[in-house]
């Protein structure tokens, strides 16, 4: 039997969806209520993929999942590690320790301003050393957190560039403290040593919560008869390995936006355009560039903490199947911000409730005229009530998302002209896709509805490397390629066989203010994990 | 609380004063990036420093020029190098007092204040951190009040005062003394290549100057000017009113001045050049900005060297250093930096006469359009864009 069936999970806030694949075939799709814990209502939504029966357990040859577990216990401040934190840089850098400016209730919950260490060491920009690393003070501030921490994280200035002092203080630290997790900068996130430190500490303190949950998972499929690697979508749309991801939980707070994109691409065959990802309460728009996400280039906020973590270029705007029309007589003075969620089965017209929703007008309008087979409720058992609405007033409030729609589908643009554009999601049926000004073409291809669940299934990997290079000495090719294989070593390490890797892309950027024609490099690749 | 500097301020009998807290802080910030004119890098680094001194309960209060004794020594605490180096290597907590104190060595006295050398990034705010860290106040001044990338490039130059002596230093405690007489470019010269030697970026205490020579040569209340242009910019977002119109307000109530909106667009395309030294080390390239709203069919260029420096709408001059440029978000009033604007960013570009002590003769000769390499005269923004300006 051909082990050739794929699985994939995409946690929301309010639905996680499953869905199971062969080849292009969608076999099921299957919806269960997330849960607190995320873990068990993916497990649900899975029983409900093997209850189908549309494939054998032993077919499996993929689980994947794009997931909020590190995302959920950063906001709500649960579960996290408690954290000994190292920098390497003083003399440098000691007029803004780490944690300046974190929330006071985070920086509790990880332990605490008491096992900060801001040791001599770093590096400059040209491969010195600021100063050589003092590893005595790392080996006697071990010796103060000892029992006391979880989890390491350690931050050498200009580590992206050149990484070995952090290499040696994780050795020391190894060699006092034993098996314990350690997070390297140089591994997380690029130049700008505060937002780095910030983004691995904040990796650091969700590595117990990933462990577990990847333990939960795959002992739940191991009960249920799986023998499949599990695999956890990163912010950039690729995949990394499960085992991977437990040492890289910070990669995934954006999987779910970034799955989207990716299955939108896999089921339009559209490889430049635009993702407009519709829900309950909130759009989604992002662009897709080379059948990627386009990155964000501005700083990440999590948890109130300033990051440089790679992530999608989203917008998100209040528009959803559940927002209201506000309305005084038969004018509309609003389109949301409110939306009824989840309750639109009890208060929307539709469903013979008080409340005009986004999704009243879609049927209103006629657009929305079918229930999707993930939803328990029909699309309008109550259509008499919908068409009871006064026929301005439907104009008016539809002429008003469409509008909202055209204006974050044009903020997003980074060239002008049309764009084509993928509408996904279970509220794509609800906005307007007629003469939209800006969109060339509106796709909705089959199974939008669990798009993003469909998107984690596509199983590339993905990872990224940095340099500097001095072009007045260095030959530019020769510097690019060190990079290269710089990254291509840790798609390898992600999950991917090394010979399928290929560049994504290269970007240079120039120093400014400093003579001479020093440049960054980053180098994204991507490679696959089957042959 | 810090007694000491209050105790300066009794001896100088000085009874107005501003204490600065982080909202000021805060907002001085959001003003200089404003006037930076596209540059001095990312001022996140500043103000997390001057947050830091005031929440270790430093003290840290600005003064009129006006008010300060002829014969105090002043000088300027900054960052010179490269913004890019300094996200990735912030300093260590007294690499500016040690800078401070080997120039009061030099000197041969002690220092009565700080003064911040112009509006933008790091240097925004680096002055009001190390007023803090010892203990005496901030001077209400700049030396440009907007950023320029290089040392010699201020009004205390075109007015007579020099940078020399500049004390250049780093953080393993390593120090150069400038000392290059009125030759300012070359103090630049061996300031920038200090800086190189240290790794890419140093920390300097220079112009010293006197009481006397601050109300001469600097451009006053330049801090109150960013001060209250911050402020606008907040009240703006708080009670949803139009932010350039609220910034042009501000600029007229503070410094007298007819600031322009000239265009709103969307970036369209962007062209870089590498830095080298055929290009001084700049960052340098061009924009084109398609018009919206209005100024639909209208196509602004402009060319920036580090700084946004000419403006061209349809071809035609509009603005020319060291008069200033500024592209501001239309909704929010956030300015964007040439180091980080992108295809598709969306702004109104707002002009602001540069200040009478930049416009001398001598101004215009160390930083107007010849500087930067332009063949051609400077002309004030005011006589460029007369249409808008009535």
């Amino acid at each position: 039997m051909a082990k050739d069936v794929r699985i994939g999970f995409d946690v929301g806030g309010t639905f996680t969806d499953g869905v199971m694949l062969r080849g292009k075939e969608v076999l099921a799709k299957a919806k269960a209520l997330t849960t607190d814990d995320v873990t068990t209502g993916i497990i649900n939504a899975l029983d409900v993929l093997l209850k189908t029966k549309k494939a054998e357990v032993s077919e499996i040859s993929l689980v994947s999942l794009g997931t909020t577990h590190t995302t959920n216990a950063i906001i709500e401040r649960k579960n996290l590690n408690k954290i000994g934190i190292f920098r390497l840089g003083a003399p440098a850098t000691t007029a803004i320790p780490p944690l300046t400016g974190w929330p006071e209730d985070l920086k509790a919950a990880i332990g605490g301003a008491d096992n900060i260490f801001i040791v001599r060491g770093g590096k400059e920009y040209d491969g010195r050393d600021i100063v050589p690393l003092d590893e005595e003070a790392i080996r006697s501030a071990c010796r103060k957190i000892k029992g006391k921490v979880d989890s390491i994280a350690i931050t050498g200035v200009f580590s992206p560039m050149i990484p070995d002092q952090e290499e040696r203080a994780a050795e020391i630290i190894r060699e006092e403290l034993g098996d314990i997790p350690i997070t390297l900068s140089n591994h997380i996130a690029s130049i700008s040593l505060l937002e780095r430190e910030n983004s691995t500490i904040l990796n650091a303190s969700v590595i117990t919560v990933m462990r577990k949950a990847v333990e939960a998972l795959k002992k739940a499929a191991k009960e249920r008869g799986i023998e499949a690697p599990l695999f956890i979508v990163q912010n950039d749309g690729t995949v990394m390995s499960a085992d991977y991801a437990v040492n890289y939980p910070i990669f995934t707070v954006a999987s779910g936006p970034a799955a989207s994109v990716r299955g939108a691409v896999y089921l339009s065959g559209i490889d430049n355009g635009v993702v407009v990802d519709i829900g309950g309460t909130s759009t989604d728009v992002a662009y897709i560039v080379n059948g990627f996400p386009r990155e964000s280039s501005i700083t990440v906020t999590i948890g109130g903490v300033k990051t440089n973590i790679r992530c999608p270029d989203l917008m998100s705007i209040a528009l959803g199947g559940g927002t209201i029309v506000k309305t005084k007589g038969n004018e509309v003075i609003a389109h949301g911000p409110e939306s009824v969620g989840y309750n639109l089965v009890k208060l929307g017209k539709s469903f013979g409730g008080p409340i005009i929703t986004t999704h009243d007008i879609a049927v209103a309008k006629g657009i929305l005229d079918k229930k999707l087979d993930i939803f328990d409720t029909d699309f309008a058992p109550h259509i008499d009530k919908v068409k009871a609405l006064d026929r301005n007033l439907v104009e008016a409030a539809y002429n008003i998302i469409k509008n909202t729609l055209e204006v974050a589908v044009d903020q997003m643009k980074t060239v002008a002209g049309d764009v084509k554009a993928i509408f996904v999601g279970g509220g794509a049926l609800v906005v307007p896709r007629e003469n939209l000004e800006g969109i060339s073409e509106v796709i909705m291809p089959p199974h939008f509805e669990v798009c993003g669940a469909i998107g984690t299934t596509i199983a590339e990997i993905g990872a990224y490397a940095e340099g500097v290079a001095d072009l007045e000495v260095e030959d530019r090719d020769a510097a690019i390629n060190k990079v290269v294989e710089k990254a291509k070593d840790e798609a390898e390490k992600a999950g991917a066989i090394r010979d399928t890797v290929e560049v994504l892309d290269v970007e240079e950027i120039p120093f400014a203010y400093m003579p001479g024609k020093r440049e960054k490099i980053r180098i994204r690749v991507k490679g696959k994990i089957f042959e | 609380m810090s007694k000491k500097v209050f105790e300066t301020l009794e001896k100088w009998g000085i009874k107005n004063y501003k204490i600065i807290d982080k909202q000021a802080v805060k907002e001085i910030t959001l003003g200089a990036s404003i006037l930076a004119t596209g540059g001095g890098g990312d001022p996140e680094i500043g103000l997390l420093w001057a947050y830091k001194v005031l929440d270790e309960g430093k003290t840290v209060v600005m003064i009129d020029p006006m008010d300060i004794p002829d014969d105090i020594l002043v000088a300027s605490p900054a960052c010179l190098g490269a913004p890019v180096v300094l996200t990735e290597k912030p300093p260590s907590y007294d690499v500016l007092n040690n800078a401070i104190r080997k120039l009061e060595q030099y000197w041969g006295k002690k220092l009565g204040a700080t003064i911040p050398i112009e509006c933008g990034g790091v240097n925004s705010t680096v002055a009001y951190a190390a007023a803090g860290e010892f203990e005496v106040p901030v001077i209400d001044v700049d030396g440009m009040n907007r950023a320029f990338p290089e040392l010699q490039m201020t009004s205390w130059v075109t007015n007579g005062v020099n940078a020399s002596p500049t004390v250049s230093c780093d953080d393993r405690g390593n120090v150069t003394v400038i000392d290059t007489g009125d030759d300012n470019k070359m103090a630049e010269n061996i300031a920038r290549r200090a800086a190189m030697a240290y790794g890419g970026i140093s920390w300097i205490a220079t112009y010293p100057m006197t009481g006397k020579q601050v109300k001469e040569a600097s451009i006053l209340n330049s801090q109150s000017i960013a001060w209250e242009l911050g402020k606008a910019v907040y009240r703006a977002r708080e009670k949803h009113l139009d932010p350039v119109k609220e910034m042009l307000d501000s600029l007229k109530a503070t410094r007298n001045v007819t600031g322009m909106k000239v265009f709103k667009g969307k970036i369209v395309d962007i062209s870089r050049e590498f830095g080298g030294e055929s290009t001084k080390g700049f960052s340098l390239g061009r924009i084109k900005m398609d018009g919206l709203d209005e100024y639909k069919g209208s196509v602004a260029e402009i060319d920036f060297q580090n700084e946004w420096l000419v403006l061209r709408i349809d071809g035609k001059i509009r603005c020319l250093p060291p008069d200033l440029i500024a592209i501001v978000d239309s909704e929010t009033g956030e300015p964007i930096r040439t180091d980080i604007m992108k295809y598709g960013y969306r702004g109104s570009i707002i002009l602001i006469p540069a200040h009478e002590r930049m416009r001398t003769p001598k101004g215009i000769q160390l930083f107007g359009p010849g500087y930067f390499g332009y063949d051609m005269d400077y002309v004030p923004v005011e006589e460029l864009n007369k249409e808008v300006a009535k």
